[in-house]
């Protein structure tokens, strides 16, 4: 085989801060094939976290001003640079970089508008009457694919010896259809026009591999990994599968309208995590894992009612049992007694932490976890 | 008289607009009075659906396009309900907290309480503590719905009750709140008069608190 052409399946990343990366993929891929080295792996890190943790206050700003801060492409890398600076990395937490403008930014590549908040983004309903269904069209050079671009390349110029870049959040198919036409109005559809909504999830995924190779082959240019914004790289081509927009579906309506753009997504990868976001999703999981292509789950237990993770070790051993590694979300707090009743198993843990101390006495529980 | 009247419940709860607005106005020929057509027709069949998006039969569209066929069906009489004595079931005000602008669950609330037969200002996401009291002084407002869906924007919640409170406002309306991140717990701490967990769960929660 031409060297050029060779697909590389490892490979080693120096990075200042996780002197362990080898071992820490090796506890990763382990995971993947639902396997144990010495320990799950754990990512000291809780759910959401860049949510929370506001780079910058920009409560002030005015929306274009907000818009502006978000393309700043040097002061989200260097916001990034400085967040990790001086820290080290413990179990299997990378240190990643993701181009992020919000989870919407796959419908704004067609042309939908962003409007920023403070940590996220939200899209303008860009298909009012079903005749702009026509107009739709991926365009690689609007202002939002060439932000994300910027933002990727100027992340791998400052990447080498201290983070790995990932690529964006995206949501190809049926949560891209919802930031068309707005949830509700999507939810309607699903009455009204049926063969509409099939017709629109369609030209929501028929771009999706060129969008995935466009920035995987940015990526893997620059010797990067497979990664995104959950921190779980792989050698190959990791993505993360989700419906958000399923929690408000029936699953005859599920079967109809997502499975098939779902089958469609995970196609080429060689690690799918399905990202589980609460218990509406989770309700599909039956068809959900009857995709052969679904490597793994991540479960997101939610937030209010529906923390902390205790309530759900049932759910959480019924997929141990069939086989299916998952990430769950926990704090510390519970994790004594989540070890003592969970076998580790398929278990790949996020644990929030303040401080290095606090990792390293984690680790070493959670290393006599059998 | 029955029969029609359960023409049009049935036709809600299908979610069938066309059979709601033309059974309206098929009662209304035969003499029903809007206001009963409103209540023993139009209502309760939104509570059933409700009831059924609770017991997890319905889903988000099915609960949808009854609420649509609910507002077409009350088109037809709202003209004659402003002249009969027929009064909303209360005067309420929701909108989406300072900094979020999440609008899915609050719209929910919304067309579930306006098909219980609320009256409804919507003041959109977004909506700072300053502006809810500012609708709280121009209307004579019953009760307030609160929401917001990110751990971000939850605190926000609490400084708007503050702001009501401070405004002098508190002892003349209920407020509700609800959300992904929200808990009972949290509605308590904060001072408000009750959470609601789903939107149909909502309407249950003001009738019990203004009703």
């Amino acid at each position: 085989m031409d060297k050029s052409t060779q697909v590389r399946d490892w490979w080693s990343l120096e990075i200042v801060g996780m002197p362990g990366f080898d071992m820490a993929m090796k506890r990763v891929y382990a995971w993947y094939q639902n396997e144990i080295l010495d320990r799950p792996p754990i990512r000291f890190q809780a759910h959401n976290a860049f949510l929370e943790a506001a780079k910058e206050d920009i409560s002030k700003l005015s929306k274009q001003e907000k818009k502006a801060w978000w393309f700043e492409v040097e002061t989200q890398v260097e916001l990034f640079e400085k967040s990790i600076e001086g820290h080290h990395f413990h179990g299997e937490t990378f240190p990643v970089f993701w181009p992020n403008l919000g989870p919407e930014v796959y419908a704004a590549f067609y042309g939908a508008e962003l409007e920023f908040g403070e940590v996220t983004s939200w899209s303008v309903p860009l298909v009012r009457d079903w005749d702009e269904v026509e107009n739709l069209k991926l365009d690689m050079g609007n202002q939002y694919f060439k932000k994300i671009e910027a933002l990727t390349r100027y992340a791998l110029e400052r990447c080498p010896g201290k983070f790995l870049v990932g690529y964006t959040d995206l949501h190809p198919g049926l949560d891209c259809t919802a930031a068309w036409r707005d949830p509700l109005q999507l939810c309607l559809d699903m009455i009204d026009n049926p063969e509409g909504v099939e017709r629109l999830a369609d030209i929501a995924i028929a771009d999706f591999q060129t969008i995935y190779d466009h920035f995987d082959a940015m990526l893997k240019a620059e010797n990067q990994l497979s990664v995104s914004w959950m921190g779980i790289p792989s050698f190959g081509r990791m993505h993360i599968p989700s419906c958000d927009i399923s929690a408000m579906i029936s699953p005859e309506f599920f079967r109809r309208f997502g499975l098939p753009i779902l089958q469609r997504e995970v196609k080429t990868m060689t690690h799918n995590i399905f990202h589980v976001d609460g218990k509406g999703v989770a309700s599909h999981l039956d068809v959900i894992l009857r995709v052969p292509e679904i490597h793994a789950v991540q479960w997101v237990q939610g937030v209010g009612d529906d923390y902390p993770i205790m309530q759900w070790l049932a759910f959480i051993k019924r997929l141990q049992g069939r086989g299916m590694p998952v990430v769950v979300d926990l704090s510390k707090e519970d994790l004594n007694e989540f070890m003592e009743v969970m076998d580790p198993k398929g278990l790949f843990l996020w644990v929030a932490t303040n401080n290095e101390e606090e990792e390293i006495e984690i680790l070493k529980r959670v290393e006599k976890w059998n | 008289m029955a029969q029609y009247l359960e023409t049009i419940s049935k036709s809600v709860i299908e979610g069938d607009m066309t059979s709601v607005s033309e059974g309206v106005q098929a009662a209304l020929e035969a003499g029903i009075d809007a206001g009963e057509i409103l209540q023993a027709g139009l209502i309760p069949a939104m509570g059933e659906v409700g009831r059924l998006f609770e017991e997890g039969e319905y889903y988000v569209p099915e609960m949808l396009v009854a609420a649509r066929a609910m507002k077409a069906g009350l088109e037809r009489i709202r003209p004659l309900l402003m002249h009969s004595n027929v009064k909303p079931a209360g005067k309420v005000v929701v909108g989406t907290v300072k900094g979020d602008l999440h609008d899915i669950g609050k719209n929910l609330v919304a067309m579930m309480l306006e098909g219980a037969g609320f009256e409804i200002k919507d003041l959109g996401t977004d909506v700072s503590p300053e502006k809810f009291v500012a609708a709280l002084k121009e209307n004579s407002v019953d009760l307030v719905g609160l929401s917001a869906l990110l751990t971000t924007t939850m605190p926000m919640i609490k400084s708007t009750i503050l702001a009501i409170t401070e405004s002098g406002l508190r002892e003349r309306v209920k407020i509700i709140v609800g959300g992904a991140p929200l808990t009972q717990g949290y509605a308590e701490e904060i001072g408000a008069d009750g959470y609601a967990p789903d939107a149909s769960r909502a309407v249950s929660l003001a009738k019990q608190l203004i009703g």
